[in-house]
């Protein structure tokens, strides 16, 4: 990584990202969670959504399948990506995510610092994704906290 | 189905009812690469995992965040789920089996603050953390 505090307050291009009833059923699968809110809509309108919903953690899938790919944003950091590793992720949640619903992600650096340990220097990158629905309502925020060992 | 929850019922020190998962198995990590798009092949392909130096695949981080989340909301509904953060501490791998614990540690009016933590069959910390909620009042 060059030079660090140039980067902080960079923001990556927005993109879309449409949920598919699908990718959620998919996704609570592999994590192995039998929650019916997340495949039956009928169970979720019980619940007092308005249907299925997405788990917590589904932020995830829309950075990772909607996004630029997290290869390409390393490269935009100049950060090396195989020496990367996931310190912290954090969630915050204001609206519930919905099948059909389309989700535009913004994200951009949020935090920045590097650290001498006693293992060697490294470099901690916070990228903070919002995601807006088309009703330009914010549903969420996610946090992601990369450390970069040097 | 999580139980009806009031505020009046959730206090500090209260436990959160565990969470013990299946154990990990590589086959769920294939799913999980796919079902999140996280393709980092240190998941799924053992040779990378060995030059790696971790012996093998590991889980992705985000997979035992999962079994964090499922441990909340089976408590409490997504709805009144307001913050929910990790940090991860240690690798899980397969054959590794998961445990979700944590208990209240704060109650501010209507807020509701856990700390939460996943450990392995052997008591070791994978992931600590912390979530927020509010919930109903019952009268």
């Amino acid at each position: 990584m060059g030079d660090l505090q140039e980067k902080l307050g960079l923001e990556f291009p927005a993109y879309k990202f449409v949920v598919e009833q699908g990718k959620i059923r998919e996704f609570a699968q592999a994590v192995g969670d039998s929650n019916p809110v997340y495949v039956n809509s009928e169970a979720a309108i019980k619940e007092g959504y308005q249907n299925v919903i997405a788990p917590p953690t589904f932020g995830v899938c829309i950075e990772m399948w909607g996004g630029p790919g997290f290869e390409s944003l390393m490269k935009e950091l100049g950060v090396n990506a195989v020496r990367i590793l996931h310190a912290e992720e954090e969630f915050e949640y204001f609206k519930e995510i919905n099948p059909g619903d389309e989700i535009t992600a913004t994200t951009r650096v949020s935090n920045i610092f590097r650290k001498e340990g006693k293992a060697g220097a490294m470099n901690f990158v916070t990228l903070e994704t919002t995601h807006t629905n088309q009703r330009a309502e914010k549903v969420s925020i996610s946090r992601m906290m990369i450390v970069e060992r040097l | 189905m999580p139980a009806e929850l009031y505020l009046e019922n959730v206090n500090v020190g209260d436990e959160m009812p565990v969470l013990t998962k299946e154990p990990i198995t590589e086959l769920q990590l294939v799913k999980y690469a796919g079902g999140s798009g996280d393709f980092n092949p240190i998941h799924t392909i053992d040779a990378i995992g060995k030059k790696a130096g971790f012996g093998g695949v590991i889980a992705h981080g985000m997979l035992v965040m999962g079994f964090m989340g499922q441990a909340i909301t089976n408590w409490v509904p997504n709805k009144y789920l307001k913050k929910f953060k990790t940090r991860f501490v240690a690798v899980t791998k397969p054959q590794d089996i998961i445990t979700v614990s944590g208990k209240v540690i704060k109650k501010e009016e209507d807020l509701i603050t856990c700390e939460i933590m996943a450990k392995d069959q052997k008591g070791e910390i994978k992931t600590t953390g912390q979530f927020e909620f509010t919930l109903p009042k019952k009268s």
